[in-house]
Order: C-alpha cells, then structure tokens, then sequence
C-alpha cells in the first residue's frame, strides 16, 4: 500500500462519515443507522489491518516510519515564519494502536445493537456519539503533531461527555458528565500550555521535530517560571497525561463516568480514551525524560495503581469495581512510563484495552440480564450466564495476573522494570516504594477482581427475585461474539512467545518470538538529529527489517536503564515474575477463603479498620475534599473576592468613573452637534438644496417639448463657440 | 453637376421643420412624424457626402440602418401610444406623467 | 438634364409638404404630408445615384411606417390639442397655441442660423465633385452588408424581431383588473 494522507484518510473518514451521515439522517435510515456505524468501523479495522501486516510483517525495519504532511495555514510575511502543517505519522507503535483502536471498537459496536436495542429514543444518538468518538480517536492516534492531537483529544472530550450524560432524564448522569468534562479540563488547560510551551522552542509542533530539538539541545537553558523549560513543558503535558487517564489526583471522574451505558465505559473508559493519555505521554516520552520528571511519573503512577486497588476493595457495586480497576491498571501504565519501561506499558496499553473491554461488555450482559448493578443483589448467575461467565473469567485471570494470559505478561515486565529500577539501577533505595506499591497493587487486583468474579457468579442467589428475573443465555450474534473474540485475545500467547514476556520459559523452543517487545521501542532522539525541514513529505529510514538487530536487551534505547545492566534486567526479572505469580495466586486463594469457603468473614478486616473502611467506602474523600474544601473553601472564596474586585473596584471606579467622564464628553458632543453639524452643516445643506431647488425646478418641468427647447438653445451655444470659420 | 450645398441646404430644412413639429405639437403621434423628419435629413446627408467626399458606399449602408432603426422606433413607439391611449383615452403629451411623482 | 428636372421636383416638394406638414392643423393631413416629402427625398436619392437606397425608402417609409402612422392616428381619434392654459411661470409660451408655432420658428431660426454657420465652413471645404458615372449599387451594397457590416446587418435583424415581438407585447389589449 502506498502511504499518502489520502490512502491513509479513510481510516479516520469511514466514521467520521457514519457520523455526519447519522447525525444528519440517522432518524430516517432503517434500525436508526446502526448498520452504518458498525459497517464504517468495521471498515476501518480492514484499513487498519492492511497497516498493521504492512508495518508488522513487511519488510520495513522497526524504527521505520511513515510522516505525510501538508500545509494548513501559512501566514509567513517575509522572514517571519508562522507555518501549521497537519500530516500523519505511522510507526510500528500507531499500526499496533491502530489495529487495537478498530478492533475493540468494531466489537463494542457490535454489542451496543444488542445492548442498547429498544432503548426509547436514545439508539441512534448513542450511535452518532459513538462514531464521532471512535473517528476521533483514530485521528488521534494518525496525527503526526500536537495541535492536531490536542483537537481529536477535546473532540473526544466532548464525547465523553455526551455518552456519560446519555441517560439525560436521570440526574446524576448529568452531573456525572459535567464532572468529567470539567476535571479532564483542568488536564487540557495543562497540556495546551505544555504545547505553547513546545512550539515557543520548537516553532512547530510534530513529533518529528520536537524529537529532531531535543536531540540538537535546543530546549537547553530555556528557563521559565523559574524551572527548566523543558521540565514545565514535560510537566504540562504529562498532567494532560493525568486528567485524560484519570491519574491522581484528577482520578475523580471516571468512577462517575460510569453513569453512561456500559458499551460506552468499554469504549470509552477502558478501551480507548483514557489510553490516549498514556499514548501522548508515550509519544512525548524523549521530553519526558529531557525534563526529568520520570520519577514523578513513577510515583504518580504508584499512587494510583495502589489507591485504586485498594477503594476497589470495598465496592459493591459491578461497574465501579471494574472503573476503579481502571484507574489502578492505567496506574500500572505509567509506572511503566516513570521507569523508563517504555515497551511494556505500551504492551500492557494493548492487553488492558483488550480485557477491560471485554469484562466491562461482560459486565453489560450480566447488567442488562439482572436490571442491576448491585453484587449484593446477584450470586450464583453461572448457571445462567455461562457464555458471559466464561469469558468473564478468563478477563479477569488476565488483569490478575494469572501466568498465561495477557495481563500477566504486560504487567509482570512492568513490575520487573520497576523493581530493577527501585533496587537495582544505582539510584537510592528510597525508591523501592514504587515497585513495593505496585506489588501490592497487583495482589489487591487479583484479590478483588476474584472477589467480584466470586460475588456475581458463584454461590447461591443471594436475591431470588432477581434470580429468577434473569433469562437463561442463549448464544446470540451480536451479544456473545464480542465477548468471545475479545476473550480469546486475552492469552499471553497472542502478545508474547514466552511465559514471562521477557524470553524466559520460551513456549516455543527457537527464540525471537517476543515480537511485541521487539517492535515498539523509545523514540530515539539521535535519529532525528540531522532531520532538516527540508524533507517534509518523505518517509525514510526505509531499511529491510531486521529481527536480530532489534533484538530486545541490545538496544541502547532501552530508556532509562543503563544497557550495561543486563544481567540486573534479567535478574529482577525473575524475581519479579516469581514474586508476581506468588503474590497473584495469594490474592485469588484470599478471596477464594473470604467469599467461596467463608472460612473468614470480612468483616473480621472490616470491623477493626472501621474508619479506613469508610475512608475507601467514600474514595478517600476525594469528592468531599474537591466539594466541601476545594471549590466551596477555595474557588467560592476565590469567587467572592473576585466579585468583590468586579462590582466593588472595577464597577464602582473603572465603571462608574468612565461614566461620568462620559457624560461630560456627551454635553460638549450634544452641543457640538446640535449647533455645527445639525443646525449649520445639516440643515444649511437642506436650505441651500431647497434654494437650488426653487431655481432649477422651473425647468425640471416634466414637459418634454420645453426639453427640446433648452436642447436647441444648448447645441445653438456649442456649435456658436466652435471655432470653425 | 448638382452642387451639394443644395442637398445640405435640404436636409437642414428638413431637421428645422422636424424640430418644429416635434416642439410645436401636442398630439404623440405628431411627434413621432417630427422625428421621421430629422431622421430623414440626417440619411439624406449620409447619401449626399457617399457621393461627394466618400466615392464609397458606407453612406448608403447607414442610411440602410437609419431606415431600419426608424421602422423599429415607429413600431415600438406606435404600439407604447396606443398602449397609452388605452389607458389614458388621450394622446396628449403633457398628460404623460406618471413618472414624476 | 434629367438630373435637374428631378432634383428641382424633388426639392420643390420637399419644401412644400414639410413646410404644409408643419402648419396643417389636422394630423391626418400632416402624415399624407409626410408621405409627399418621404417620396421627395427618394428622389433625391436617386439624383445622388442611390438607387438601392431610393428604393428602400419608398418601401420602408411609404409602404410601412407612413401607414402605420396613419394607423396610429385612426386608432387614437386623430385630435389635435389645443392649449389647456398649461404655463410655465409665465416666461414659457402656452404650448399648443398660435404662439407655440412664433416659437417654434423662433428655435428654427436660431438653428437655420447654426446652419447657415456650418455651411458656410463647409463650402469651403475642398470637395473632389467629378461626375460618377450612374451605375447600379445594389451588388455593392449586398457585398458590403455580408462582408464589412455583416455584424450590424445580424444585429439589426435582432433589433426588428424585438421591436416586432415588443410592440406586440405593450400594444396587446389587457383586461383591467
């Protein structure tokens, strides 16, 4: 496939047509046009296909990449330069992305024409939402610079908003939705300073040449606010970074988010945009570590793996548990961004986004069967829902951290990079926090994931009504396909060729199967630095692939982690997996005890911890904390002192004053012109018209003949003075 | 060899008596036939300086179009008086005065 | 010889009907008096060796436009009107009455004498007079049309088509609504 804007558009297009097409015409199409959502998705994911086996398994090399742009707006006078082009940029890590982004969409349209059949005059508004959410998105991930990504990231803000505050006759939907638009603000606001922050150095704002002015040094000595420019800069956009992906402490909103229907927090609150948080940190990960803020990166992501999990504990209800395993789980991303494990948090981006979508599809079936979300009110529904059940469980080992599955693999290099990075890397033991807080992260996952597993669908029905209300399954297309596929993609075999992801206990016995871990490296600055603007339009480093060149531990891009440490790199590892799979297994038995066997009851844990019990039953009093403190303490103070500046200094002096100067300034104008404009120049001009007028109206007579008159004596004057005798 | 002063001389006359017409009479229709006249003595000159100066027939050609344009301007004229006589029931020309105000 | 005869005919009355043409009272006799100088001028014509033209005129002007005229006149009853005691400012003479005629003759004066300027500059023009011989003009002009005027003669055709479908149109008798 020849890679031009044009052969690339409809990507991005087939949605974004579904869209307008929908939205304009949805009410008059057959089933509200949902055929055209899913079939320009789906139409998409064979676009995206194509990309991927071209990038995948074609001949390119891993660092090779696609950059098209073209010019926006030019409003270059002379030597000032002020050029926006927009363009795409494909590498190995977009047609993976990709690939993710279409195929998790596709599914998740397919379930919402189950899920949201016979919904009263919502089917086709949750469509329009849900293409225009997916295009944006893939636009996105196509972009090839800031500015376009910062426009598809409020598009989709946008969205969000929309699909959160789709049950509009219900309250706290709405609210829920004015929540996440105004707490992801506050991140946006953030990153658009971190991108003026970029274009002040760079002048412009695409990948390419931001990676090409790092690599030629041309953020150093730049200073603002008294810190390195670089480090606000790398600063702003990682709080991007934080309201998108929900990451303390802008992690409020997407346990709210989950007012909206189910397929939407699958698209929207696992599968999609909170990814793209992680994604844009990914991409600016060279500035990242320019501006020398992995470590807050690292313990950013701590914090929020292990708090999630822990307020995932005590939940009850099905969908905040999975919200909050959300949040810890993005935690865990960007961990892996903090110490420098760039490839496996993009893994762990992929394999999250492929179970998370699945148990919150899942999480939709048992919802629509049972008319509830309250896991005190289900139990037992294996027997009823032995489809969803099935592919329920085969998720949740995965985000345990069960040896074989996806998440184990991301996770577990997660982890391995962390610990080296906390114990091994030189640095001061001090940061053994981060990889002690991620373990601990990881066995509550395991433990209250099983807990809701073992709440939902095993034991016995704790209420009957709702027991017997809920139907039997039966397989049907567009419920229970999604899920499957989706399940099926779960195993670690799809991601890695070995146990552990880090080529130990191969499953295959000749080595280099650890394709995901080979395919997606750190940018690396040093490329780009004889990049010249020249060459916009080209595509380059176009080098036949080769698998052993890249091979994992030899490249120098290894960010973060000094290459010499190798045997470090592989030694934590072990450990790491070791200690993963003790601490995975430990967490399941628990709550294997607590909720299947009853040997303990929890409120023994619950009782003596009353108050933290509490603290986590209300998240921490982080909503009372941004309510009651924040806004009602701070922002209202602030509100009133602002009104007080406003109506007290600004209205009484500015105002006030400027009024009376102005009522001065109106005498000498009125005086002014009542009598030289009005009375002279006004009315003089009508007196000396009318005067004119009393003369020439004697002849201005209408009568024709007197015309022909005043014409005789008027050519008799001409030829008169002609001077021709 | 007539002169063709003689000829000018007339086509003078003829314009003067057409302007005449065209001033002195109150009936549209006689203004029209004032304006046949000056039309005339202008063609009548055309012709005479064809012969005269000109040895071509260029004059003969515009005195052709004068003739053309003049059935045109009768036949539009005409139909516009008795368009007006219609509905007006008079020919009078100082009572054409819708337009004025 | 001929000539002479002919042109002295011609002007001679010329200058008679225009002159009747001017002063008659009735507008029914005025156009018969048209006609006489409208045949008049074609015979002038001819002594200018335009026989084409002369020709042309008697049919256009004599067999078209005098009779529409007197066409005109039937239709709209043929009255001449006299003064309604119209003045203007009392400067302007009355229109329509015996003085208008002092007027008018006063303007052709005036213009006689812009005549009679202009002439005298002509005559002392250099004027190549040679004897034409007489021959005829209807090729030439036929080639001429087609050729250098072929523009204007198209474009006169438009001009008659409109005028003929226009003046149908303004003259169509409507219903008063």
């Amino acid at each position: 496939m020849e890679y031009t804007i044009t052969s690339i558009a409809p990507i991005f297009l087939f949605p974004f047509t579904a869209f307008v097409l929908n939205a304009f015409f949805g009410r008059k199409l057959p089933r509200e046009g949902d055929w055209l959502s899913v079939g320009a998705i789906f139409m998409s994911f064979v676009w995206a296909c194509r990309i991927f086996s071209d990038f995948i398994f074609g001949k390119f090399s891993t660092d090779y990449y696609v950059h098209k742009v073209f010019n926006w707006i030019d409003l270059s006078f002379g030597e000032q330069i002020f050029k926006i082009d927009l363009g795409i940029y494909i590498d190995n890590m977009t047609a993976i992305m990709l690939l993710m982004v279409t195929g998790a969409a596709t599914l998740i349209h397919l379930f919402s024409t189950w899920y949201m059949k016979g919904d009263e005059g919502g089917y086709g508004r949750f469509f329009i939402y849900l293409s225009l959410f997916t295009s944006a998105m893939l636009g996105l991930v196509l972009a090839d610079n800031l500015l376009l990504l910062f426009i598809f990231w409020e598009i989709m803000g946008f969205c969000s908003y929309s699909l959160i505050g789709y049950y509009n006759k219900k309250e706290r939907a709405g609210y829920a939705s004015i929540k996440a638009f105004m707490t992801t603000r506050v991140g946006d606001v953030f990153l658009l300073l971190g991108i003026l922050a970029i274009w002040s150095v760079v002048g412009n704002v695409n990948y390419v040449d931001i990676y090409s002015a790092i690599s030629q040094g041309l953020f150093e000595g730049k200073v603002v606010l008294g810190i390195s420019l670089a480090t606000f800069a790398a600063f702003c956009v990682f709080m991007g970074t934080i309201g998108k992906s929900a990451q303390f402490p802008l992690q409020v909103w997407l346990p709210d988010a989950m007012m909206g229907p189910t397929p939407c927090s699958a698209l929207i609150h696992a599968a999609t945009m909170v990814a793209a948080g992680v994604y844009l940190s990914l991409r600016m990960y060279p500035l990242m570590q320019l501006g020398d803020i992995t470590h807050f990166i690292a313990y950013i992501g701590a914090i929020t793996a292990f708090g999630a999990a822990t307020i995932a504990l005590v939940q009850t209800d099905l969908k905040a548990v999975l919200a909050f395993s959300t949040i810890s789980q993005l935690g865990y991303m960007v961990i892996g961004i903090g110490v420098g494990s760039y490839n496996a948090a993009f893994m762990h981006l992929i394999t999250h986004a492929v179970f998370k979508a699945c148990l919150f599809l899942s999480a939709g079936s048992v919802i629509h069967a049972v008319h509830t979300q309250e896991m005190p009110q289900m139990g037992g529904l294996r027997k009823k829902l032995p489809i969803t059940f099935m592919c329920m469980m085969l998720c949740t080992l995965a985000i345990a951290g069960i040896p074989f599955f996806s998440g184990f693999v991301s996770k577990d290099r997660i982890l391995g990079d962390a610990l080296y990075w906390g114990l091994f890397s030189g640095q001061s033991k001090v940061h053994f926090l981060v990889p002690f807080l991620g373990f601990a992260g990881a066995f509550l996952t395991a433990f209250y994931m099983f807990r809701m597993m073992f709440l939902t669908f095993f034991g016995t029905p704790r209420d009957q009504h709702v027991y017997d209300h809920c139907h039997k399954e039966t397989f049907s297309f567009n419920r229970n396909l999604p899920l499957i596929i989706l399940a099926t993609f779960t195993l670690g075999i799809f991601f890695s060729g070995s146990l552990t992801g880090q080529g130990i206990a191969k499953v295959f016995p000749k080595g280099g199967q650890e394709w995901f871990k080979i395919l997606v490296e750190a940018p690396q600055v040093k490329k780009f630095e004889s990049y010249t603007k020249e060459g916009f339009g080209f595509s380059d480093t176009r080098a036949e692939k080769s698998w052993e060149k890249a091979h994992y531990h030899h490249q120098s891009g290894y960010a973060g982690i000094n290459p010499e440490n190798e045997e470090g790199i592989h030694h934590a590892h072990v450990e790491g997996a070791i200690a993963s799979i003790i601490i995975a297994f430990s967490g399941v038995f628990l709550a294997f005890l607590l909720y299947i066997r009853r040997t303990i009851s929890p409120d023994k844990f619950v009782n003596p911890l009353r108050c933290w019990y509490e603290a986590l039953r209300r998240k921490y009093y982080f909503d009372e904390l941004y309510i009651d403190i924040f806004i009602k303490k701070v922002l209202l103070k602030f509100n009133e002192f602002l009104a007080f500046v406003d109506m007290g200094i600004y209205d009484r002096f500015a105002i006030d004053g400027w009024e009376k100067v102005n009522r001065v300034l109106f005498k000498a104008s009125k005086w002014f012109d009542d009598v030289v404009v009005d009375s002279i120049a006004v009315d003089g001009t009508g007196t000396s018209i009318n005067i004119f007028n009393l003369i020439l109206r004697i002849v201005q007579s209408g009568k024709i003949q007197l015309y022909f008159f005043i014409l005789l004596f008027v050519l008799a004057g001409y030829v008169w003075t002609l001077d021709i005798a | 060899m007539i002169p063709y002063i003689a000829y000018l001389g007339i086509s003078a006359f003829l314009f003067i008596i057409g302007l005449a017409i065209m001033m002195s009479r109150k009936n549209i229709v006689a203004i029209l036939l004032g304006i046949e006249f000056i039309l005339n003595a202008a063609a009548l000159n055309f012709v005479t300086y064809s012969k005269y100066s000109a040895h071509n027939l260029d004059g003969h050609i515009f005195a052709l179009f004068i003739i053309v344009i003049a059935a045109a301007e009768a036949a539009v004229g005409l139909a516009i008086v008795i368009r007006y006589f219609q509905l007006k029931e008079t020919v009078h020309i100082d009572e054409a005065s819708e337009l004025r105000n | 010889m001929f000539i002479w005869v002919l042109f002295l005919i011609s002007a001679l009355l010329i200058l008679g009907t225009s002159v009747a043409a001017l002063v008659t009272k009735n507008i029914m006799h005025s156009c018969i008096y048209l006609l006489g100088t409208l045949l008049g001028i074609s015979g002038l014509y001819i002594t200018l060796n335009a026989d084409f033209v002369a020709v042309t005129q008697i049919m256009v002007y004599v067999g078209g436009i005098v009779i529409l005229m007197l066409f005109a006149v039937m239709l709209t009853g043929g009255k001449e009107f006299v003064s309604k005691g119209q003045q203007l400012l009392g400067l302007a003479p009355l229109m329509g009455s015996k003085s208008t005629y002092v007027f008018g003759l006063f303007g052709a004066l005036v213009f006689g004498g812009i005549f009679a300027k202009l002439i005298s500059y002509i005559v002392k023009l250099p004027i190549d007079s040679t004897e034409q011989k007489i021959q005829s003009t209807v090729e030439s002009i036929g080639k001429l049309l087609i050729t250098d005027h072929v523009l204007a003669f198209e474009l006169s055709s438009v001009l008659l088509l409109g005028a003929l479908v226009g003046s149908a149109i303004i003259a169509r008798p409507r219903r008063e609504s």
